[in-house]
């Protein structure tokens, strides 16, 4: 009798202590900084490297799944879309010696590249299609970074119902990867308003939320401490890692 | 007679409470992780044709989880839980068992990650030093003990009143340690690296072997279900087998062989 109370208290009170006690600790704010330092770890035996995999066309999803911040509806954003985006200008600035304002007909100019790789959402799910557009690394290197640039700032069209705006940041390395690509065209057709018109970041060796949409300007940075949470991104001023290859 | 052996060495009674603690938070943080998508799909991307689990929650306080299809009420248990703030919703898992209790995607990663780091590291460690204090070998399931796999069971069963000679572990206790520490664990610390994006980068025949990052995730998930089995059969048989005894050499390294108990492989 004594056996099976130890059993049944011991593995009860194992499952019902470690919530609490973890919920504790997570909101203490020195154990909470304290388990980020396994984000570094990561970054540091992780990393960027290798190419991710790419697909036949059989691979496609049916239905490329949604799940971000809701469309824009500023009136900026839509007169843009009413107009096709013939105002639209993808702006490049920051610590680059040469800014410029890139219109769309200028980026479906420029050399295409084209993958079928998977989106990895941080949420556990996972979708297959074909973006098609521009290497971010042939506009960044184009730009001519200054000798202090490390990162890459996406600003973007949306925002959540506080007002916040939604912006990314890549390192300069993840930003020259090969398959880190400005996508102009999902699954055969120029990319629609509800996954990221004109301009869509994809960068498939990191989980979605990396992959920015509505892309307004590309600005190159030394470090991002004084763009909104100062986090890097707007997931990660939520408490989501930066390096988000994992 | 008194037949008392040091048994547990440092590094492995470390290992076994750390990664106890590691193995906790882990579960409770995967199961907060699975809350953001609570479905497993057989498949590469996600495929609601190869659903093979999913938990969900179709109406207002009526919790469902469906199985290979079959479709179970679970509410208060499954799909509509304990949110972790005071009332019930729409949650996979309840509040009581995942870290944070309430739904926190980000910091449910960061103590996933973090014990990961931990468990594997602690892993490791006992792994190492077992092999070179030859712990490990007296542990591992050999093939000549597999023809005293049914003996024991039957010892066990009372079906026997004598079990077959074995040395420091009988065969269904290295049938389980071998099993744990050298097949479950490494393949769900494997799974959990398959469904990373930078991992599939550098290593991609790692989730491709196990079907896919989706397939991965239901591999990962049944890692976790074998493990939680084995920490309760472990535990019961701990309780039922000299509680004091198996406890003080967890902790002290040193235990009193039973009357069958030998030393060696």
């Amino acid at each position: 009798m004594n056996r099976k109370l130890f059993l049944a208290s011991s593995i009860s009170s194992a499952l019902a202590a470690c919530s609490p006690i973890g919920t504790a600790l997570n909101n203490n704010a020195g154990f909470h900084h304290f388990l980020g330092s396994a984000q570094g770890l990561s970054e540091a035996v992780i990393g960027t490297h290798g190419l991710a995999r790419e697909y036949p066309e059989s691979a496609i999803s049916s239905v490329y799944r949604i799940d971000s911040l809701p469309t824009p509806t500023s009136t900026r954003y839509m007169d843009l879309l009413a107009g096709d985006f013939r105002g639209y200008r993808l702006i490049v600035d920051g610590a680059v010696d040469r800014k410029s304002a890139y219109t769309l007909a200028q980026l479906r100019a420029m050399p295409q590249q084209t993958q079928i790789t998977r989106h990895d959402c941080v949420e556990g799910w996972s979708v297959i299609g074909k973006w098609s557009g521009v290497r971010l690394g042939d506009i960044v290197a184009a730009a001519q970074p200054r000798a202090d640039a490390r990162y890459v700032v996406f600003h973007c069209f949306d925002r959540d119902d506080q007002g916040t705006q939604y912006y990314e940041s890549l390192d300069m390395h993840q930003a020259m990867h090969p398959q880190t690509l400005l996508g102009l065209r999902l699954n055969g057709a120029d990319v629609d308003a509800d996954h990221g018109a004109p301009v869509r970041l994809r960068v498939p060796t990191q989980l979605g939320y990396k992959s920015a949409k509505w892309i307004s300007r590309i600005e190159v940075v030394g470090n991002f401490a004084n763009i909104e949470g100062g986090h890097g991104g707007y997931w990660e001023d939520q408490g989501y890692e930066w390096y988000a290859g994992i | 007679m008194d037949r008392t052996v040091y048994r547990y060495n440092l590094v492995t009674r470390l290992a076994h409470w750390v990664w106890l603690i590691a193995f906790l938070v882990l579960v409770s943080s995967g199961l907060q992780i699975f809350n953001a998508a609570p479905y497993l799909d057989a498949s590469d991307k996600s495929s609601p044709a190869h659903r093979v689990l999913s938990i969900d929650s179709p109406s207002q306080g009526v919790g469902t989880t469906t199985v290979f299809g079959r479709t179970f009420t679970t509410t208060g248990w499954l799909g509509w839980t304990d949110d972790g703030m005071g009332s019930q919703g729409a949650r996979a898992f309840p509040g009581w068992i995942t870290i944070p209790s309430y739904q926190d995607l980000a910091d449910g990663r960061r103590w996933h990650f973090f014990f990961a780091w931990v468990a594997s590291v602690c892993w490791l460690a006992w792994l190492v030093s077992s092999a070179l204090k030859g712990n490990l070998a007296e542990m591992i399931l050999r093939p000549s003990d597999i023809p005293k796999l049914w003996p024991m069971q039957a010892y066990y069963l009372k079906l026997r009143k004598e079990p077959p000679p074995y040395g420091t572990y009988n065969p269904l206790q290295k049938a389980a340690y071998t099993s744990i520490g050298l097949v479950i664990t490494p393949l769900v610390v494997l799974t959990g690296l398959a469904l990373s994006p930078g991992i599939d980068a550098i290593a991609a025949p790692l989730t491709w072997v196990f079907g896919g990052r989706q397939f991965a995730r239901l591999w990962h998930f049944a890692g976790m279900l074998l493990l939680i089995g084995f920490f309760v059969v472990h535990t019961f048989q701990v309780a039922t087998h000299g509680l004091i005894n198996q406890m003080r050499s967890m902790v002290t390294g040193w235990y009193r062989l039973g009357e069958h108990d030998g030393v060696g492989p």
